[in-house]
């Protein structure tokens, strides 16, 4: 198999990285192209660097942006870039190098839900189905040409967590099925359809603003806390609510059936339409 | 409250019952997902809150580790 890629760079972190590294690390006995990997952010959980040192790929720590940014510039060697689950934001100059490809996985069907935290919007919003997307890097956020999608349902009690993670075993899906097309460079890329009322989600935004109205239905309160629950990961700072007149933290939830609850301190259960009862964990702040 | 830890983990990840390794994390036995769902069931069980600063690879490279988070948690919360 020929490609005149020389280099794979790959940046990014979490379950999708790790498995692209390993197949990555795999197809050089195919193609002959070096490799490397670059963490931008680092994630307690995260086993990459030892997927590294397993398979011989060169690592470097890299969490600032600038030298980042320097670093890629350097690079003369016709370069693909693999950014898998990564923030770092290619600078224009980079990406319009004739050596260097970029290809990115972003967590929603573009052109819909751009920017950051799709899973989370998506839940948020009540969507059914959503899915992943690889495409070309260009200079305008998640615009590029789409290389190929996976789709998956969401289901009426799916966190965050949990759909992330099926969009991360999606994402390794895609890259396998379009790893060859892209380093033969005959990948049929087809440009995302920008519809006017296209938005862009931006870091800084959290569903409800973070808020959560006991006023509001169960249904819709459960689908805000699923939306923003990523376990301990701090993407989103807690919910705050008010109960009683005073302002709390949410700390846990969960759906549970009548026959469960159970009363305790600062617990709230908030009653579904089926029968069941949302309940709330909180502290007083 | 060792029994209800396995049976916790049990449920997640059957794997980390017979696992005798230091590095669960690492081998691939668990993963940073299904640590999500443990420390979300185990401070249900427990009424316990596990800080972010407690969910590391260390406190989750074998069974032994997790139960002895959870026995320090649940000391901490009675005191």
């Amino acid at each position: 198999m020929k490609t005149n890629f020389e280099r794979i760079v790959i940046i990014g972190y979490g379950k999708a990285t790790g498995e692209i590294l390993k197949y990555t690390a795999d197809r050089r006995v195919d193609y002959g192209y070096g490799m490397e990997f670059i963490e931008h952010e680092f994630h307690a959980l995260s086993v990459t660097k030892q997927i590294c040192e397993d398979r011989g790929i060169p690592f470097a720590s890299m969490p600032d942006k600038g030298e980042l940014g320097d670093y890629l510039k350097k690079i003369r060697e016709k370069t693909l870039l693999v950014s898998a689950s990564n923030n770092f934001l290619f600078p224009a100059a980079l990406v319009e190098r004739e050596n260097i490809t970029i290809i990115n996985f972003h967590n929603a069907l573009l052109p819909d839900y751009p920017g950051r935290n799709a899973p989370s919007w998506v839940i948020y919003q009540g969507e059914q189905r959503t899915g992943i997307t690889w495409h070309y890097v260009t200079a305008g956020v998640d615009e590029g040409n789409i290389i190929i999608q996976k789709s998956c349902e969401i289901g009426p009690d799916t966190k965050a967590y949990e759909l992330t993670e099926t969009l991360m075993d999606l994402a390794y899906e895609g890259f396998c099925e379009c790893f060859d097309s892209v380093l033969q460079e005959n990948a049929e890329a087809r440009p995302q359809g920008f519809s006017p009322e296209r938005r862009m989600y931006r870091s800084s935004e959290i569903p409800g603003d973070g808020f959560l109205d006991l006023n509001e239905p169960p249904e819709k309160l459960y689908r805000l806390l699923r939306s923003v629950d990523y376990g301990k990961s701090g993407i989103f700072p807690s919910l705050q609510t008010e109960v009683s007149g005073a302002r709390a933290e949410v700390l846990r939830y969960r759906k549970i059936a009548p026959e469960k609850r159970q009363e305790g301190a600062d617990m709230l259960y908030l009653p579904f339409a089926d029968g069941g009862f949302l309940k709330i964990k909180y502290r007083v702040l | 409250m060792e029994e209800k830890v396995l049976e916790i983990l049990e449920e997640y990840c059957e794997e980390a019952i017979d696992y005798d390794g230091d590095n669960m994390m690492e081998e691939g036995v668990i993963d940073s997902f299904t640590v999500i769902n443990v420390v979300s069931e185990l401070e249900d069980a427990f009424d316990i809150e596990i800080d972010a600063k407690y969910v590391v690879a260390e406190n989750f490279r074998n069974k032994e580790a997790i139960i002895e988070l959870v026995r320090q948690l649940v000391e901490a919360c009675e005191k």
